[in-house]
């Protein structure tokens, strides 16, 4: 018999996206204030996003952060994108 | 054998191994955790270590192997293990070729069971002191040994057939040529690089690096087969 996933749910938190994506642009070399903006900004959008949604899937939060990062610092994006895709 | 040819096995056998991607994508990925968490002279610390027991299990198993060749199998490997080595190092070729990176992606994630890749990447992330650093570039480099196992056995018979004063010194160049990338990667992240650079190369030229993966091993099969066993 095949066995259930686990789901696992957590609540959503913009700090923990706010440092996630800093954590990202430190390893870039990216410049604080700069990397504080993007993740500012991106936490906002998100924040909206969301606002209207009782529950996201994990993934789609992954896709949203992604693609707002795409036009503010495609090397940040890149890395959120594939830092699990290394090896 | 001629000093000339076994140089030239453990040139090529030493590019061959160096192709392989384990120990690259081990060594960007603590860079890429550690440069968010620590500060850079810490990275460059935990670096240097991976880098550093990397070299040393290659280095030990090399040694370890020349050991075993010495005492058991009477001092240089026969046709027949030799003729084994080289089945393996054509079928390697083959899975470089074919299997070597998932398909299909635009990743370098290797064909790896996903636990394991995992167990890596967890480590990696939690690296923080520099023993810790070690025992991640000695597992990695480890965790290469299906592929590299044959080309140790190779290496270790080429050493052993040296001349006494020069088996040591190519121990040692061994082991330089097998973690020049990582070197390179070291250097170019000091030099103001950043990892998503390197793992941007990867990516764009995956191709490239699966052909050399592979033809490296083809290659190392027909010299052996040429120089060591016909």
């Amino acid at each position: 018999m095949a066995r259930a996933k686990k789901k696992i749910t957590y609540e959503y938190s913009s700090d923990g996206i706010k440092q996630s994506i800093l954590r990202q642009a430190r390893s870039l070399k990216i410049a604080p204030g700069w990397a504080k903006q993007i993740a500012d900004k991106v936490a906002d959008s998100v924040d909206k996003w969301m606002a209207d949604k009782d529950i996201v899937t994990e993934n789609d939060l992954r896709k949203k952060i992604i693609k707002e990062l795409e036009s503010l610092s495609p090397d940040i994006a890149f890395a959120y994108k594939n830092h699990d895709k290394i090896i | 054998m001629s000093d000339i040819v076994c140089i030239a096995t453990i040139i090529l056998a030493g590019i061959t191994q160096a192709s392989l991607q384990l120990g690259l994508g081990g060594l960007i990925l603590l860079y890429h955790n550690s440069m968010g968490k620590h500060r850079r002279k810490k990275t460059r610390y935990l670096a240097k270590n991976y880098i550093l027991g990397a070299s040393a299990i290659t280095f030990l198993m090399v040694c370890t192997l020349c050991f075993l060749i010495g005492n058991f199998f009477g001092g240089s490997l026969s046709v027949e293990w030799l003729v084994i080595c080289i089945g393996i190092f054509a079928a390697c070729g083959a899975i470089m070729w074919l299997f070597y990176y998932r398909r299909g992606k635009k990743s370098t994630e290797l064909w790896l069971p996903k636990s394991f890749t995992r167990f890596i990447q967890k480590k990696a992330r939690s690296t923080d002191d520099n023993i810790e650093a070690f025992s991640l570039g000695l597992l990695s480099n480890f965790a290469e040994m299906p592929f590299s196992l044959a080309i140790y056995f190779v290496v270790a018979n080429c050493i052993l057939n040296m001349s006494g004063q020069f088996q040591i010194i190519a121990a040692l160049a061994y082991t330089a040529i097998t973690i020049v990338p990582l070197m390179v990667l070291k250097l170019r992240v000091k030099t103001g690089k950043s990892t998503v650079e390197a793992q941007k190369w990867r990516i764009q030229n995956k191709a490239f690096s699966k052909v050399v993966s592979g033809s490296s091993f083809m290659l190392l099969a027909m010299f052996v087969l040429a120089f060591w066993v016909l």
